[in-house]
């Protein structure tokens, strides 16, 4: 806290409310990048307005100003998101509300909300990351607003900043005991009510699909899961975790098939056809708040469940996901066995297949004539679905497509007409948009197809022996149906980007300027890998002890303290159960506390006891220096050094500042003078 | 807080009262342990509470560890901050130097000095003592740094003459973060005369008469010079203190010493309650009280006659305040 040296020496309220900007500043800045830019403005206008009239004195507005700037704010918010509740509109309208309430600033009473709307606002930080920057950020926003708090009940003279900073800092490493114990045994329990779902749609799989949704994913260096093989691993190529299948399209969105048109007897089944050896694994899950459990393709039987916690109840689905009968929302281990060499649906054509052939009407005329001109190709007019499929990735390999995270936008003028601008015109895409375009070509051709989603690969280097797999491998890829072999995997972003596939490189977003300058600056890619991998094992701490702690983590702690079959009631015992003992060994601390006196109400009391020995009658309330009086009175001369000792003291108590130990020392020797005073010589 | 002025009415009220006043007994050294310091949450702590009630809930639905480590410190904060707002008052003792006689509606002064316990070293901060029942807005506040005593002027204004009891006043803390406030409630137990209040606008004092004694001239050329010292007694104007003397004996160890003026006064003057014909027993104690302090002022010497009692001509602060003592405590 150096700076406070260099500020210049404002008057009390005006540093106070200058420090109390400074840290919504500080709590307000990393959201920057989600408000829009009306709400950037309107903040830093008030905010800048705010300071200023700290600065000169001004007279704050009026109640009825503000409240038409807080209606204006509402206007606009509802204009940018079309709705006052969810997410985004919520931490805008928050961030409005705390710049607005600093302009009701005027005792240092009123400033209870803001601090408590700043605590809210550091909340919403952690909807989009939970990395360690950005808690120690927040840290700094929680220190910064305790030590507002603070400074608002020191209603004495000007305290240091720094001063008021040491007691929040105090404060608080006081509570971190409290909240280490809580964070620890405060059972988990699953969420209360259905969040929006906007909160978690940019931070995982989802089950629908629209162009350009997995392009947020492939952004993201969050981590999916941790895979350890018990046997030889794969080889990347052959790492599919299988998520959400999709194969009902409108025209513009692709969903899961939700409730076949064929009657059961004829719609496909899952029927997974096993070959080659089984693959064990142990896999820890991150929170996908999905149903669906991404596992190594393909597994047969339901994976175990390792360590404790609410049963998943996993069941196969026709298409061969593995679904839990509930959101998973809490990180879960898993051991599971694979197949990587397997054949799965029917071999019949089915007429329930027709399902996986339904392309809406004035669906990308362009690609569907494509498609046509192709089948008119001599060879591929009675072709099977494998050999239509190679040519349409032959085609992909030869045509200058392009794989790009940033392809821009399809479909803007008519979202129909997406695919065709994809397949036909611009050509730039990632593993979506081949996904949807691959699956329609085929379908046009009359091949059943759907697309699935999931991740594919995973880290190259093993961490601790962990295989990782991060939010930037999600993907997407097709299926189409092969008579006599049932559902056969086609990846057609292979086809454009072997690179990707064969070495599981994933494709970073291209660096920005100053990303890129730093790189060369520090000496090439080289150096920041291997200061990643550092990084990654902090990273991986933090995720593994902090972001991933849930119920089956702490019911394994109540395993190890000695629960043999731990529930979450053992939980909040346990919990109930240390804060009761703390509780009565602080009332233990406390009662003795009390029947301890002031060592010199103590000390005097013994010392005015002598005295009364002696014939002189002190009152309760005298000081050493009356007591040294009523010695020279009583005693006279003899008793000179008595009264002496009695002066030192008295000047001990009341003149410099005196080590404990001094006075302990003069007390001793008075009580000596005063004992040979009384002896008869 | 029960209402101590009010006279108990019901069974239950009159016990509520004696328990209250069983629990505070009245004292000039007041200090503060479990006993007699009382803690609840402000509303702001309240409101602290709902809001971490609801980063719990918001926690729990988008399950964020963040989010549950952020509630819990906070919690963890608050919970400490009971503690710390708890031991700002607790072994803190409150002194209450004798109070000096002042005028019915004229604010009496208080000292009162607060000291922490000798070997605690934390600085207290925030300490507020108001009157009991008075607004947030009379507060005095203060720090209490460890191991020196801090001392503070408080007053009240004592509303009828005689001697009053000093009011029960609240010494009460928020430090550090406000969500609790503790308090805790100091019964002194000093009394402070209350002259009458001096009428704003009094007549003229009465006539002079001439004194009957002789010698007055000599006695006058003495005013002035110093007729002796002695040691000093409460009541004796600054102006009387010998500083220099003072400044010697003190550093012997002795007290102040003061002018020892005992001169007579040439004049006197006869301030009568007969004088004030017409006129209800308080309105003429207060014309009264005005005439002393209007003698006191001018320097002349007075005699003060009422029904029962009579002082002879005198002059100077002790006299002075016997005087409007008598009239505080006439009946």
């Amino acid at each position: 806290m150096k700076l406070s040296f260099a500020l210049p020496h404002w008057p009390r309220d005006t540093r106070d409310t200058l420090f109390i900007l400074a840290v919504i500043v500080w709590t307000v800045g990393p959201h920057l990048s989600h408000l829009p830019l009306w709400c950037i403005a309107m903040t830093g206008g008030i905010l800048f307005w705010r300071a200023r009239l700290a600065l000169v004195g001004g007279v704050l507005p009026g109640r009825w100003f503000i409240l038409g700037v807080l209606v204006l704010a509402m206007g606009l918010s509802f204009w940018s998101f079309g709705t006052l509740l969810g997410k985004q509109a919520g931490i805008t309208m928050l961030v409005a509300l705390v710049a607005l309430k600093t302009l009701e600033l005027r005792a240092r009473r009123d400033a209870f909300v803001i601090f408590f709307l700043g605590f809210f606002l550091v909340l919403t930080h952690f909807l989009y990351s939970q990395s360690i920057g950005v808690a120690l950020a927040m840290l700094v926003s929680v220190w910064g607003l305790l030590t507002a708090l603070v400074l608002t009940h020191m209603p004495v003279g000007q305290p240091a900043l720094r001063q008021a900073a040491g007691l929040a800092a105090r404060t608080a490493l006081l509570g971190a005991p409290v909240m280490v114990l809580l964070f620890v045994l405060f059972p988990r329990v699953a969420p209360l009510w259905g969040v929006p779902q906007d909160s978690m749609a940019n931070t995982g799989l989802s089950d629908h699909l629209r162009m350009g949704s997995v392009a947020e994913l492939a952004k993201s260096d969050a981590i999916v899961m941790r895979i350890r093989f018990l046997d030889p691993p794969p080889a990347p190529t052959a790492m599919y975790f299988r998520g959400p299948v999709l194969s009902h399209f409108d025209g513009i969105e692709w969903r899961p098939l939700s409730r076949p048109t064929f009657p059961s007897q004829v719609t496909p089944r899952a029927e997974l056809r096993l070959q080659g050896k089984p693959l064990r694994y142990e896999v820890t899950l991150e929170p996908q708040h999905l149903r669906e459990v991404p596992l190594l393709e393909a597994a047969a039987s339901p994976p175990q469940r390792e360590g404790v916690g609410m049963p998943l109840d996993l069941q196969l689905t026709e298409d061969l996901r593995w679904q839990a009968r509930r959101v998973v929302s809490e990180r879960v281990r898993l051991s599971a066995v694979a197949h990587t060499e397997f054949q799965h649906g029917p071999t019949e054509r089915l007429l329930g297949l027709q399902d996986h052939l339904v392309l809406p009407p004035g669906t990308s005329p362009r690609t569907l004539e494509w498609a046509a001109a192709l089948r008119r190709q001599p060879g591929l007019a009675k072709a099977d679905g494998r050999t239509l499929a190679q040519a349409v990735l032959r085609h992909i390999r030869v045509e200058n497509f392009r794989y790009t995270l940033t392809p821009g936008l399809y479909g803007v003028t008519a979202p129909s007409t997406a695919i065709d601008e994809f397949w036909l015109d611009r050509r730039e895409g990632f593993c979506e948009h081949f996904a949807t375009a691959f699956v329609v070509v085929m379908r046009a051709l009359d091949v059943p197809a759907r697309i699935v989603t999931g991740y594919q690969g995973a880290d190259p280097l093993p961490v601790d022996g962990y295989h990782i797999v991060r939010q930037n491998s999600a993907h997407a890829w097709a299926e189409f149906w092969q008579p006599g072999e049932g559902w056969v995997r086609a990846d057609p972003t292979a086809a454009v980007s072997p690179d990707r596939i064969n070495r599981s490189v994933t494709l970073a977003a291209p660096p920005g300027l100053v990303v890129g300058t730093l790189r060369n600056a520090l000496g090439g890619a080289e150096f920041l890998s291997r200061w990643q991998t550092s990084l990654e094992a902090v990273n991986n701490r933090w995720n593994q002890w902090v972001l991933s702690y849930s119920s089956s983590q702490q019911l394994d702690l109540l395993k190890q303290i000695g629960f043999i079959a731990p529930r979450w009631e053992d939980l909040a015992w346990t919990l109930l159960i240390v804060i009761g003992s703390v509780t009565t060994a602080g009332l233990s601390a406390g009662w003795w506390r009390r029947h301890r006196l002031d060592p010199w109400t103590t000390q005097m009391a013994g010392v005015r006891r002598k005295l009364v020995g002696l014939g002189v009658h002190p009152a309760e309330h005298d000081p050493p220096l009356t007591l040294a009086r009523r010695v020279d009175d009583a005693l006279g001369p003899r008793a000179q050094a008595l009264g002496q000792a009695l002066r030192e003291l008295d000047n001990q108590r009341y003149g410099e500042a005196q080590p404990a130990r001094a006075l302990r020392r003069q007390f001793k020797h008075i009580r000596a003078l005063a004992r040979a005073l009384s002896q008869p010589s | 807080m029960p209402r101590l002025s009010a006279p108990p009415s019901s069974f239950v009220r009159r016990h509520v009262c004696a328990w209250w006043q069983a629990r505070h007994p009245r004292t000039d050294t007041q200090r503060l342990t479990h006993r007699n310091i009382y803690i609840l949450p402000t509303k702001a702590g309240l409101l602290f509470a709902i809001t971490m009630l609801t980063l719990l809930v918001a926690s729990i639905n988008y399950q964020l560890n963040l989010g549950y480590a952020l509630t819990f410190l906070l919690s963890g904060s608050a919970l400490v901050s009971m503690h710390l707002t708890h031991n700002t008052l607790h072994g803190l003792t409150l002194y209450l130097r004798p109070v000096a006689p002042t005028f019915a509606h004229h604010p009496a002064q208080l000292d009162v000095a607060l000291q922490g316990p000798t070997d605690s070293r934390r600085d207290r901060f925030g300490i507020g003592l108001r009157l009991a029942g008075a607004p947030i807005e009379s507060i005095t506040w203060l720090n209490v740094n460890a191991g020196s005593r801090t001392t503070a002027q408080l007053s009240f204004v004592p509303p009828v003459r005689g001697r009053q009891s000093v009011p029960q006043w609240t010494v009460e803390t928020r430090f550090p973060l406000g969500l609790f406030r503790a308090w805790a409630v100091w019964r002194p137990a000093a009394e402070v005369l209350v002259y009458p209040t001096p009428e704003a606008t009094p007549p003229p004092l009465p006539a002079v008469q001439t004194s009957p004694g002789g010698g007055s001239a000599a006695q006058r050329q003495g005013r002035g010079e110093m007729d002796g010292i002695r040691t000093y007694r409460r009541g004796d104007p600054i102006k009387a203190i010998v500083w220099k003397k003072a400044a010697q004996a003190m550093a012997s160890g002795a007290e102040l010493v003061s002018r020892d003026t005992q001169a007579a006064q040439p004049c006197e003057l006869w301030l009568d309650w007969q004088a004030c014909v017409g006129l209800s027993a308080e309105e003429r104690l207060s014309r009264l009280a005005a005439w002393v302090v209007l003698a006191q002022q001018r320097d002349i010497a007075f005699g003060l006659r009422l029904p029962d009692r009579a002082l002879e001509p005198a002059n100077g602060d002790a006299h002075r305040h016997q005087a409007l003592q008598a009239l505080a405590l006439w009946s």
